[in-house]
């Protein structure tokens, strides 16, 4: 069937009708201004789930969280000028304490960089001594020219020729994924490239995966890059998550034996063919059997999104084997059947909660 | 006359049967949209509005002259130390009963995102987010009466969706009263929540106030009305607008409770439980 | 970033991976559709009670759009050769040099359907909402048939109004979202039931479930007589066709058309008497119109082989002798590199042109099976 129109998901009614507010409406207005008590107010309401233990971390923009002095303010809160000492919420979010401080993560955001995150970014502008890449966040993040490797594994000064010639390194448009190494103090992250495993991506393919905290997203997990292989004639393929939400697919690309065997160089020259390719933006060839592993995997993260599921590399890895098995099961054109989308997306998540 | 005062004063009851203090159906629902940061739907009465918020990111490129006429900005410019709150209306062509076009450059249209603005950016805490934009984009699908309040019920709705900080909910309602300003009527009733015939009829006012307290962010009246109705049309709307910050605080609440539920946000930690080491 | 969204930027690379992959037999899409599966959509119509009719349509990635129909009685302008039966194939080329769709002043029956598009974060008057805007008027008016239907009477008309809204930023080309919500909430779409008689001042039947659909349905097998028009949009890569594509297919598409489709009246009449109870087979579809549409791919930066790559293996010996020659002009314009990703020049072939058309047009094909689907919609 070349086009499914699904009628539209029905909206859970609200349980609670209009008229007992109105009748409450006398009683609550005297009830109006904060509460202070320790436990998160309970709102007068109908609903019966404000009491369920699971639900008493849950809080919404101006509540109350704490008036006691000795705990400190974190994220998402605030302290009112008014009331000095008390904390209150601006998010809707769990509060989360460590020790002393309390904050709330919110049950939805855009990705915050913090130190040390990898991240896939996209170059958006390129300026004198620097690019500016989009993280997926609320700014844009900026790369210097200084904190790139130069191809070949040279170690020099940047120069005036470096500078000119800025967009033989990284263009408009291109992929890349970094490492987050610093933070300004607006929130603004500084990237670098400094390493092997970092630098201008190729072979493969992209998806945006949106959310971050809470929301379904791609959360920060041991192992953000690993390569894995692909069944049905594929070939080894990477993935890289990056924790902002951007996922990098690729064909596995043996760089390091092959130069070796070519060239029998030694381990010392090895740092030096590595990098030679770093920023080619041409791609090996790939056959069509590893194409088609890569948008099976790409299918799997996506239904993993939409479906709400966490995105991590123990998922993944789950998924992929059951969207093969489905796949062989279930599809018309066997292993040729990549599709994920709609209701094979909600097909593959309940079989993995399943297990 | 909506209110035709002969029947009004035998059963109290206005033209949609409801008494003086009673709110219209309202009916509210966020995460209408799974592409943007925050998206609402909100419904008072007929008046439908949609709501969808982007943000905070990158500014666009420089706003000039050249482009003043594509939305209002609120709080302060787009590179200094605050985000600057865009707002954007579209009041679709179907949403009254007589068709009628409203091309972008429409006053009341532009001086009602100048107004929405102002509201959100005195209470989103845009000290976090310097050099970026908010965008809030706003569509009008069918309007009854109370229009201004709706939109900024739906634009709270979906700040608070797209995880932007704030102080508190912004909740606003409408407010009027029973007599004209002609009258000398000491018995006129001030009207909670004002429909379109309501609105067009009789004095009215839109107030949009900050949680649960009393503090005004909000007030726009463009009718004329004995001072000595203002402060009971004032104590009704504020009133009513506490009552739809509990109806708009249950709709976050379901939302996070159905997120807990699904497993995809932890539960947290509050300040009861044991220390962790 | 609204100014961005127009242009999809990706990489080179990227480009040429997405271009490989779809060029393979059969071509394997990113999402792993096959090349005539569209994206999964939720419709529903009747949502708006204060319109004639409505519709809105989403699709998974989040976009949306909404549409309303509202009709107003409208006196008719007194024409030279009014003779109570219009025919609209004489004034199509007129209507479509100005601006028929807004129908200012202008002679014809064009001007009695009016078509908004509004698109947020562009203004009004912008050349991409235009444009999208004459598209989709254009295929209701060629249809011929549709302007008959909102005749009253000699005196009288429906001038019918279209608004499009679409509700999310225009992440990827809006016009068959937009298509499709259009043709629903016209099939939606009822006006009242007409009570007077002959050339009289029209009044109406105040019960609106006396209302007829504007688009009739047959009173024996409840459906739709004539359908109203829709818009595909259809690419081609290197030999492959592939319909719906999304905005990362379009970037590397060496030809994209919009063609939009209706139902062949004519055909259908003829075929009343054979009773198909298939109706995809007993159904003609005829072509509207085509029109090109400028791929993103034209505007995208040419990659850089490595040969050219002045970035690329300091350390090798073989290469820095390469490029102290400079042959990088020379280079870039030359036959395609494997693996690197070239903007495609020229205009389309016209073989591949009616290649997709005819895919598009044959019975029981990709058209069809939209049209069924959407006539699948709950209308009432």
């Amino acid at each position: 069937m070349p086009i499914t129109i699904l009628p539209p998901k029905q909206t859970p009614q609200p349980s609670l009708p209009p008229h007992d507010i109105d009748s409450d409406s006398d009683s609550s207005s005297s009830n109006g201004g904060a509460d202070l008590s320790l436990s998160p107010p309970s709102r007068k309401s109908h609903n019966n789930n404000n009491n369920n233990p699971l639900f008493t971390n849950l809080v919404t923009p101006g509540t109350l969280i704490t008036p006691d002095p000795q705990w400190m303010r974190g994220h998402g809160t605030y302290i009112p000028p008014s009331h000095p000492h008390t904390i209150f919420s601006s998010l809707a979010g769990i509060t989360t304490r460590t020790n002393k401080l309390i904050s709330v993560t919110p049950l939805r955001s855009r990705y915050t960089p913090e130190v040390g995150d990898l991240v896939v970014g996209r170059i958006i502008e390129v300026q004198a001594k620097r690019w500016k890449v989009d993280i997926n966040s609320t700014t844009l993040a900026s790369l210097p020219l200084s904190a790139i490797n130069l191809p070949g594994g040279i170690l020099r000064k940047r120069t005036e020729t470096d500078e000119l010639q800025i967009r033989t390194f990284f263009s408009e448009g291109d992929l890349l994924v970094a490492e987050v190494q610093s933070l300004f103090q607006d929130g603004a992250a500084v990237l670098h490239t400094r390493s092997l495993k970092y630098g201008k991506l190729r072979n493969g393919l992209f998806v945006a995966v949106s959310g971050q905290s809470g929301g379904s997203g791609v959360v920060r997990s041991r192992r953000q890059v690993w390569t894995m292989e692909g069944r049905n004639g594929g070939g080894k393929m990477d993935v890289i998550l990056g924790v902002n939400g951007y996922v990098w697919i690729s064909k596995h690309v043996e760089t390091i034996a092959k130069e070796l065997e070519q060239k029998h160089m030694g381990i010392t020259n090895m740092e030096e063919n590595v990098s030679a390719g770093v920023y080619s933006s041409q791609n090996d060839g790939i056959d069509g059997g590893t194409m088609r592993e890569m948008a099976r995997l790409r299918g799997v993260v996506v239904a993993l999104v939409e479906n709400g599921c966490r995105v991590d590399e123990d998922m993944i890895l789950r998924g992929y084997e059951e969207a093969c098995e489905m796949a062989l099961m279930m599809g018309e054109g066997g292993v040729e059947d990549v599709y994920l989308g709609g209701e094979r997306g909600e097909e593959l998540v309940r079989g993995l909660r399943g297990r | 006359m909506p209110l035709d005062t002969s029947t009004y004063g035998l059963a109290l009851l206005r033209v949609d049967g409801r008494r003086w203090n009673e709110l219209r159906r309202i009916h509210a629902q966020i995460r209408t949209q799974a592409a943007a940061d925050g998206s609402s739907y909100l419904e008072m009465g007929h008046t439908k509005v949609m709501c969808v918020v982007t943000g905070p990111s990158e500014p666009g490129p420089r706003r000039g002259a050249a482009g003043g006429a594509a939305g209002g900005g609120g709080g302060a410019g787009g590179q200094s130390k605050d985000a600057e709150v865009v707002v954007n209306i579209v009041i679709a062509g179907f949403s009254s009963v007589d068709r009628k076009r409203r091309g972008r450059g429409d006053k009341r249209t532009l001086e009602m995102q100048s107004t929405l603005a102002n509201t959100l950016a005195a209470t989103l805490h845009t000290h976090l987010f310097p050099h970026s934009q908010i965008n809030i984009s706003l569509h009008v699908l069918s309007q009854d009466g109370s229009l201004l309040a709706a939109l900024i019920n739906a634009a709270t709705l979906a700040c608070v969706d797209a995880g932007i900080p704030m102080t508190d909910y912004v909740t606003a309602c409408t407010a009027g009263s029973t007599s004209t300003y002609a009258a000398n009527d000491e018995g006129a009733d001030p009207l909670l929540d004002l429909n379109h015939q309501e609105e067009q009829e009789l004095p009215g006012l839109t107030v949009a106030t900050l949680g649960d307290s009393d503090r005004v962010v909000a007030l726009v009246c463009e009718s004329r009305v004995q001072i000595s109705r203002l402060e009971g049309m004032l104590a009704v709307g504020v009133d009513g607008c506490k009552q739809v910050r509990e109806i708009l605080d249950q709709v976050i609440k379901a939302q996070g409770q159905k997120m807990i539920l699904e497993g995809t946000v932890d539960k947290g930690t509050g300040l009861n439980d044991m220390d962790l080491d | 970033m609204a100014q961005q969204q127009q242009h999809v930027l990706l990489s080179p690379a990227e480009l040429a991976y997405l271009h490989s992959s779809l060029s393979l037999t059969p071509p394997i899409r990113p999402d792993g559709r096959s090349a005539t599966q569209f994206r999964p959509l939720s419709a529903e119509t009747g949502i708006l009670p204060g319109t004639n009719g409505s519709a809105r349509v989403c699709f998974a990635d989040g976009t949306e759009a909404i549409v309303g129909v509202k009709a107003e009685i409208e006196r008719t302008k007194r024409r030279w050769d009014d003779d109570g039966v219009y025919r609209e194939n004489a004034q199509q080329h007129q209507e479509q040099e100005g601006e028929g769709k807004e129908g200012e002043g202008q002679e014809g029956s064009g001007d009695w359907v009016e078509l908004t598009v509004e698109i947020p974060g562009l203004r009004d008057d912008d050349s991409g909402t235009a444009f999208l805007g004459r598209m989709l008027g254009e295929a209701l008016l060629a249809d011929g048939g549709f302007v008959g239907r909102l005749r009253v009477n000699r005196r009288f008309h429906w001038k019918v109004f279209l608004d499009i809204l679409l509700i999310s930023p225009p992440l990827s080309y809006p016009l068959p979202l937009l298509s499709l919500t259009t043709h629903l909430a016209l099939l939606a779409t009822r006006l009242p039931k007409l009570k007077s008689e002959g050339d009289e001042d029209p009044f109406f039947d105040d019960d609106w479930a006396a209302a007829r659909y504007l688009y009739a349905r047959d009173p024996v097998t409840k459906k739709v007589v004539e359908r109203p028009p829709v818009t595909l949009l259809v690419m081609a890569v290197g030999g492959n066709i592939i319909f719906d594509p999304s905005k990362e297919e379009l970037a590397v598409a060496d030809v994209a058309l919009a063609v939009s489709i209706g139902d062949d009246a004519t055909a259908t009449k003829t075929k009343e008497d054979e009773m198909e109870v298939d109706s995809s087979s007993g159904r003609n579809l005829k072509l509207l119109s085509i029109r090109t549409v400028d791929p993103p791919s034209r505007l995208t930066p040419p990659g850089v082989a490595n040969a050219a790559n002045s970035a690329y293996g300091h350390a090798q010996v073989v290469n820095t002798a390469a490029t102290q020659k400079m042959p990088e002009a020379r280079q870039t314009e030359s036959e395609a590199v494997e693996g690197v990703w070239k903007p495609p020049r020229g205009g389309a072939k016209a073989s591949v042109m009616g290649a997709l058309v005819q895919k598009v047009l044959v019975k029981g094909g990709v058209a069809d099976e939209v049209l069924d689907a959407l006539e699948g919609v709950d209308t009432s």
